[in-house]
């Protein structure tokens, strides 16, 4: 499902990775490395900075000092254009609420990554429906967003972010807005992710997520790293 | 009410963007709005207003002296019931002499013997000097924007008294040339008595002449020597404006259409952006009632000034407008009585707050009904999606994702997409009844421009003197000819001479040469023999004459037959043109008044002009300049097209604006998986294009009717008729052209809110959402 990326690779290494916005301080100069295959959770408080930290990994955001390097590729430095590319070729994003486009279907939502790089429209569809059989929602292809449960609806958004089989997993909250069932779901789903090579960076509150999908957690205060240590799934 | 007002101007700071684009789209509507309904009042009224300020007469009447006494008038016109009457006047006719004064008379002048200038009727403005009081004496009719510098001076009558000018009065009725003292009139040998009426009906020509009838019915068979009605007055004092009119009533219903349109689409669009505000406040605890003021408040500011704003804008674009529009005769006096009428500055500064009001309400009225919490979720829940047909079967398209993307857009907000397609179908309306009309008016403006290059006339002012050429004609034409440069010259007279039949004076031009001179042919042929004449349209028609018809015209007591051969684009119905030996027949002493002069090719105009003033002082050359008319309404037309378009633009931008603010959260997540700027730009672009190109395909057959409506209703107002060349002005280069109008005002708009959207930073985008 993924490309395969040599086990215990770094790939994404954060040296003293500074955002401000104003006044406010977000990342303090925080260090970080990711290495191929890990599945990494990401907790602290409310404006420690967890979300930033995913945005500037997946070159949403420009860090204000430091250095993002992704497969060596310094984030940082990429204009628009090659940000965007970056986003298409190496990053798959899931969102707390999903972010899917209400007017096109479930199938569309998910073809329309690949689209974007230039595939044709059936090569894209054939692919996105290979996505929705292997996440079981082959049956809700041609519903639309409106009508599909939160649960549905997260399990497109995840197809969505595999689509153009992204190095990168990242994972902002993903259980957030889903109900225990559908959240158990999603969490299931990561894990096989993860458990197929994919390397997953999450975002979450949610101690039981974390402990469920991560091998390493990675604690975020006041914009620093304030301590990591290793995860045992806890399946 | 505190809180409402703070309310009312955050929101006004908050949406900065919104508040400029209604408060520039009201300002240029309204400005737009101002100057056409403006010109459009301008092209009647003023002839009104000063004729009814002079109570002009509606009838003028000359009648034979030696048939009926002044007494019997009098009673005449008392027993009919007119409505006021001014008369009996004794008229005389003078011949004057070409270079006998120079005091703007010439050839044969009326004049009257008036106790004063007012009166019931006909109250002429005797703006400078006196009315004469005694022999002697004489008052000019003259327009006040001319000089008074003659007043003094003294003016020998041929075999008759000597005048002195006492004064200047200007009657726009024109009842004579020259008035003077009842006492000096008959030394003057009067041969007609002038009445002046007004009647009680004054609609038509017809309800008129039977009212005159009336007043005749009792006298003498023969008595009425001639008669004017004010309404052919009228019809050849506003043929300028009146050319106008059609095409500037067009502007203006365009130009409401679309200004009322898209302030409608910014207001409406604005509310209903605004719908999670709304339930905001509601949640704070506005009343329905306090929310549904601070919206309206919130449009009001920036409508109301800039309507406030386009309204001073508009009434001095309109001046420019006015200097033009207003030429030809006795225009000065109406050009000074003109401006934008009260009405429309009344109307422009309460309709256009009406109309943004109005447009607010609806949505405004909504969001009040609201309950809070669906108003804050409409900005932010999930929506069901729209035209999702259309969305599917875009997605399997052949086209770029982005494209394919953008196309789909329109659908999903119709009513919007409606009201914004209404303005660009409009603006491209505009642009197609614009493109035809400059390109029929330059056609107009250019005809027969090439025919010569430089007007030599025969006399020349130096130092306050008239200098007389020392050179006779024959010597002048040869010298003419014999200058650098110079490939063929025409000598032109003009002459009046009186249509016989009628008591119309008519002007003859005998031409000396083989120039067709500034006049295009429309129908018939050019006149080769003696006896044969070309004339004007308006000529052809005010008289019933029609080509091939027989003339026969009188001067000095010498009469000749004339053959009508063609009829040429001239809008000067007195004027008749014919071959110099038919001029000398009528005239046996004609002599030229002009020279036309064709230059050779790249030779210098100013530099032929010299040569011509120091070869003969007694010649002044005039350069041929651009037509100004054509310069005006060419001008105008662009000037009022791209304020339109510019209107229907910023109508797209504001669309683009409200559909990438809607929008923003599906922008995040698009640039989150890969959309380029570049594809976000070329999204939101497409997204109006569709709109541009459907308002082509509508816009152009709208425009193409538009031109097939204005135009014979323009050139009919000037009694002209123009050959098909001009009037077939649509070929399938321009056309394809102008298809390319609404694809301009679209991306034009939707440019820069896709180059912002672009530019979104998307962790901003998605966080804020």
């Amino acid at each position: 499902m993924v490309d395969e990326v040599g086990t215990g690779e770094t790939v994404v290494r954060l040296d003293g990775v500074r955002k401000e916005y104003g006044e406010t301080v977000a990342l303090d100069g925080l260090s970080l490395e990711i290495r191929a295959g890990e599945a990494v959770a990401v907790m602290g408080p409310s404006g420690c900075g967890k979300s930033t930290l995913l945005n500037m990994i997946a070159g949403l955001d420009r860090p204000s000092g430091g250095t993002v390097l992704v497969h060596g590729e310094n984030v940082g430095e990429l204009n628009e254009k090659g940000l965007a590319l970056y986003r298409r070729r190496r990053i798959g994003m899931i969102f707390q609420f999903f972010n899917l486009v209400d007017d096109l279907s479930a199938l569309d939502n998910v073809a329309l990554a690949a689209q974007l790089t230039g595939s044709p429209a059936r090569q894209a569809r054939r692919r996105a429906l290979e996505l929705f059989e292997e996440l079981g929602i082959a049956d809700r292809r041609n519903a639309y967003p409106a009508v599909l449960s939160g649960g549905e609806r997260q399990r497109v958004a995840v197809a969505r972010a595999l689509m153009n089989r992204p190095a990168l997993l990242l994972a902002d909250e993903p259980t957030g807005a889903l109900d225990s069932r559908a959240g158990e779901q999603v969490m299931d789903l990561l894990l096989d992710l993860n458990q197929i090579g994919q390397t997953l960076v999450l975002v979450t509150h949610d101690e039981h997520l974390a402990r469920r999908c991560a091998s390493r957690l990675v604690q975020v205060a006041d914009g620093r790293v304030t301590g990591e240590h290793s995860l045992e799934p806890s399946a | 009410m505190r809180a409402v007002w703070r309310a009312a101007r955050a929101a006004v700071r908050r949406r900065g963007l919104q508040t400029l684009v209604i408060w520039l789209v009201a300002l240029v509507s309204t400005g737009s709005i101002v100057v056409a309904l403006g010109l459009v009042d301008a092209a009647t009224a003023p002839f009104d207003r000063v004729f009814g300020k002079q109570r002009g007469p509606h009838v003028v009447a000359a009648f034979d002296r030696n048939k009926v006494s002044d007494d019997r008038l009098t009673r005449a016109a008392e027993r009919s019931g007119t409505a006021a009457v001014a008369g009996p006047f004794p008229q005389a006719t003078m011949e004057i002499p070409r270079g006998a004064g120079d005091f703007g008379l010439g050839g044969e002048v009326t004049v009257v013997g008036r106790p004063g200038p007012g009166g019931p009727v006909d109250r002429v403005d005797l703006w400078a000097g006196r009315w004469p009081t005694r022999p002697g004496e004489m008052v000019l009719n003259r327009q006040s924007d001319w000089t008074a510098d003659d007043l003094g001076k003294q003016f020998r009558v041929p075999s008759g008294p000597t005048l002195t000018i006492v004064g200047f009065a200007f009657d726009l009725s024109d009842t004579a040339d020259v008035w003077v003292a009842p006492d000096q009139i008959e030394a003057l040998h009067p041969t007609g008595t002038q009445m002046l009426f007004r009647f009680r009906d004054a609609s038509s020509e017809n309800r008129l002449r039977a009212q005159l009838a009336e007043v005749t019915a009792g006298l003498p068979k023969g008595t009425l020597a001639g008669a004017q009605t004010y309404l052919s007055l009228k019809h050849r004092v506003g043929s300028n404006a009146r050319a106008y009119a059609p095409y500037l009533m067009a502007f203006g219903i365009l130009g409401i259409l679309v200004a009322v349109l898209i302030v409608a689409n910014v207001v409406g669009g604005a509310v209903v952006s605004g719908f999670r505000h709304i339930g905001i406040l509601k949640a704070l605890g506005f009343t329905p009632g306090q929310v549904l003021t601070v919206y309206l408040v919130m449009i009001s500011v920036p409508a109301v000034l800039g309507c406030a704003l386009g309204t001073l804008a508009g009434n001095l674009l309109a001046q420019p407008f006015f200097r033009f529009v207003f030429t030809g005769p006795n225009s000065g006096v109406l050009r000074d009585s003109v401006g934008i009428a009260p009405w429309v500055n009344v109307l422009a500064l309460l309709g256009m707050p009406f109309v943004c009001v109005l447009a607010a309400l609806g949505p405004s009225m909504r969001a009040r009904a609201m309950p809070a919490a669906r108003a804050i979720s409409t900005g932010s829940a999930p929506r069901t999606g729209r035209a999702l047909g259309v969305q599917r079967r875009l997605a399997g398209a052949r086209l770029p994702r982005s494209v394919s993307l953008g196309a789909g857009l329109p659908f999903a907000r119709p009513a919007r997409s409606a009201l914004t397609l209404a303005a660009v179908v409009l603006g491209v309306t505009t642009v197609t009844f614009a493109t035809g009309l400059a390109a029929t008016m330059t056609g107009l403006g250019t005809a027969g421009t090439h025919a010569y290059d430089v007007t030599v006339y025969v006399g020349s002012h130096r130092h306050g003197k008239e200098v007389r050429p020392v050179h006779s004609d024959r010597e002048i034409q040869s010298l003419l000819g014999s200058l650098p440069g110079a490939t063929r010259v025409t000598a032109r007279s003009d002459d009046d001479a009186v249509l016989v039949g009628s008591t119309q004076r008519v002007m003859f031009e005998g031409r000396r040469g083989d120039l067709p001179l500034d006049s295009v042919l429309a129908r018939g042929r050019w006149m080769h023999r003696t006896g044969e004449v070309v004339a004007g349209s308006a000529f052809l028609r005010r008289n019933g004459v029609h080509v091939g018809d027989h003339l026969r015209l009188r001067k000095g007591g010498r009469e000749v037959d004339l053959t009508v051969v063609g009829e040429t684009m001239l809008d000067n119905d007195r004027l008749i043109a014919g071959a110099w030996p038919t001029a000398v027949a009528l005239m046996p002493d004609v002599k030229p008044i002009a020279y036309h002069v064709k230059l050779g090719d790249g030779v210098d105009q100013e530099r032929y002009a010299r040569a011509v003033r120091a070869a003969d002082p007694g010649l002044s050359p005039q350069l041929r300049g651009p037509n100004n008319i054509t310069r005006t309404i060419v001008g105008s037309a662009t000037a009022l097209t791209l304020a339109l378009a510019l209107i229907a633009s910023l109508g797209v931008f504001n669309t683009a604006v409200l559909n990438t603010h809607d929008r923003r959260r599906d922008l995040g997540m698009l640039k989150s998986i890969g959309m380029t700027p570049r594809q976000v730009t070329v999204m939101t672009v497409t997204s109006m294009a569709v709109l541009g190109a459907l308002g082509s395909v509508l816009g152009i057959p709208l425009g193409i009717a538009a031109y097939e409506l204005v135009i014979p209703r323009m050139t009919g107002a000037i009694d002209i008729a123009l050959p098909s060349y001009m009037t077939d002005v649509w070929h399938a280069p321009e056309l394809a052209l102008l298809a390319l109008a609404g694809l301009v005002i679209a991306v034009l708009g939707a440019f820069v809110p896709a180059r912002r959207a672009a530019r979104l930073t998307v962790a901003e985008v998605l966080r804020s959402e």
